[in-house]
């Protein structure tokens, strides 16, 4: 698949310059990361299959838990 | 010039049989003989280790410090205080120095070792060769024609080399566990959480690791032991840190593997290895005694959402330079750390979602075995340069695939001894390659058992390279 398009949009709307030199390795790489999705999004997963991203709450100083 | 362990330079120290002074001078002087063949180091700390040495020498409580006088080195991602951090980049020179000395060294020091440099690594982390185009690449003690592995590449060397008996690494994906294959060390990658990261540079938050390199299984117990504990003051500055009490490990290493239920990892573990990291694990299960074969579900996809969460996190990061300065970066690493900027946010929470569920179903797994075995790398250090790996049918890029074996273990954070073995390449029997010995979350004390077997049994050691 050619990711040419969204490579180019997504570097502009970021405001990042893919500079000639770089730009076969970027395709490479997000070639790459496109398969790994491709992985990961072929694991049936359900609602109840939550983040392994948590967030943990942050008290003031002085009553965080040590 | 003779290199002694940590345990022993710190009995001898405490005993007054040798001064912390001259344990320090004799690494200082290891280092000048050999960096220039090595390359581990990219600053060295003589007059700041000469100072506490001598402090340490003069101090009351010196006979009861675990680590009286033990030189020891750091990663160049770890804080040290009138240096700026590098990670192993070109662009943080321009960094103001650290204030003070990252957490871990600071206790480290406590016990009585003395810092005395900071050591090569990938650039921000992101490689497994420690070919560093910026300060050269870390040579295998071994084989100075080998890389050393990486991301953590000086720290093993530097142990490897027997400069100094002990060292600190990080671990995002594979960053100790591979250079300690590739150098034949012992290296430490304890639970996701467990040792505070305060004070070192990140690379992915998410899946980071700090953990120590040594010689022997008793001075990484040592390590380890003497950095366990939760976070004072503001928790919040590690937000991943568990908090966890201190779990001494070196009182249990004498148990050995007694009692443990230990399998050997089949499917992509031994698929993705060479005949000499299979057969470096068929020594050890043999030399466990083990014939149970377990098999993980769906390793493949944990390793890329490993690889997902890595690109998109290291990007997220460093944006501002990869906007900025991109000419400035590594180039073996650039375009990954670019391609990383442009990740479809779906693709990042997916894999989070898929690594949850590969921790839940792993679980499962430790219900019924306590220590599971796999290689640590897929093969032996090739030589610098070396740009593709054939695995079976497979021709794969070399550098990322050192992670392959590893990858998955780190994505779910579990506690990871590796143990070196040698002679098990027909073409390369002079190298060393590490088998991963992999507990259940907070066990620790198990990795290190087994270790302490395998060590005790003489299959796996860690000598000083020669001819350096």
């Amino acid at each position: 698949m050619d990711h040419s398009a969204y490579i180019d949009a997504a570097a502009a709307t970021l405001g990042l310059k893919i500079a000639t030199e770089h730009r076969p390795g970027v395709l490479q790489f997000f070639g790459l990361a496109a398969g790994m999705a491709a992985l990961v999004h072929g694991l049936p997963l359900e609602p109840v299959d939550e983040s392994g991203n948590v967030f943990r709450p942050v008290s003031p100083v002085g009553e965080e838990a040590s | 010039m003779s290199v002694e362990d940590a345990s022993t330079t710190a009995a001898q120290v405490r005993s007054g049989a040798l001064s912390a002074r001259a344990a320090v001078e004799r690494s200082l002087a290891r280092i000048t003989a050999s960096d220039g063949v090595v390359n581990a180091f990219t600053a060295q700390l003589a007059e700041r280790a000469l100072k506490r040495a001598d402090m340490l020498d003069v101090h009351p409580q010196r006979e009861k410090m675990s680590l009286a006088g033990v030189p020891f080195a750091v990663k160049n991602l770890f804080d040290i205080a009138g240096l700026p951090t590098l990670a192993g980049s070109k662009i943080e020179r321009d960094a103001a120095p650290a204030k003070r000395d990252a957490l871990l060294v600071r206790r480290l020091e406590a016990r009585g070792a003395v810092l005395v440099g900071a050591l090569n690594m990938d650039e921000y982390a992101y490689g497994f060769s420690t070919e560093n185009t910026h300060y050269g690449p870390t040579r295998n003690p071994h084989d100075p024609s080998r890389i050393s592995g990486g991301s953590s590449g000086g720290s093993a060397a530097a142990v490897a080399a027997g400069q100094v008996p002990l060292s600190l690494g990080s671990d995002t994906n594979g960053s100790i566990r591979v250079p300690a294959s590739l150098c034949g060390v012992f290296g430490l990658k304890p639970t996701f959480g467990r040792l505070p990261r305060v004070g070192s540079y990140a690379f992915a938050a998410s899946l980071d690791h700090l953990g120590p390199f040594a010689r022997t299984v008793q001075d990484l117990a040592l390590a380890y032991d003497a950095m366990q504990g939760p976070l004072q003051g503001r928790p919040s500055d590690d937000p991943a840190c568990a908090q966890r009490p201190v779990q001494p490990t070196l009182p249990l290493l004498e148990q050995g593997a007694q009692g443990l239920r230990i399998g050997v990892l089949g499917g992509w573990f031994r698929e993705m290895a060479l005949a000499e990291a299979n057969g470096a694990v068929d020594a050890v299960a043999q030399g466990l005694g083990t014939t149970r074969l377990v098999e993980l579900p769906e390793v493949e996809r944990a390793r890329a959402a490993a690889f997902l969460i890595t690109n998109a996190e290291g990007a997220t990061l460093h944006l501002k330079d990869l906007r900025g300065r991109a000419q400035d970066f590594e180039p073996l690493s650039r375009d990954r750390f670019l391609a990383g900027a442009l990740l479809p946010a779906v693709w990042v929470q997916q894999a989070q979602r898929v690594r949850h569920w590969f921790a839940r179903r792993v679980a499962m797994v430790f219900e019924n075995v306590d220590v599971l075995i796999a290689p640590a790398t897929p093969c032996v250090a090739p030589l610098i340069g070396t740009d593709w790996l054939q695995i079976g049918d497979k021709r794969l890029p070399a550098r990322a695939s050192m992670g392959l074996l590893t990858q998955p273990i780190s994505c779910i954070g579990l506690p990871v001894v590796t143990v070196p073995l040698w002679g098990m390449s027909i073409e390369a029997p002079h190298l060393p390659i590490g088998v991963q010995l992999i507990a259940a979350p907070w066990r620790e004390d198990l990795c290190l058992r087994v270790a302490a077997q395998l060590q005790a049994q003489g299959l796996c050691s860690a000598p000083v390279a020669k001819g350096l």
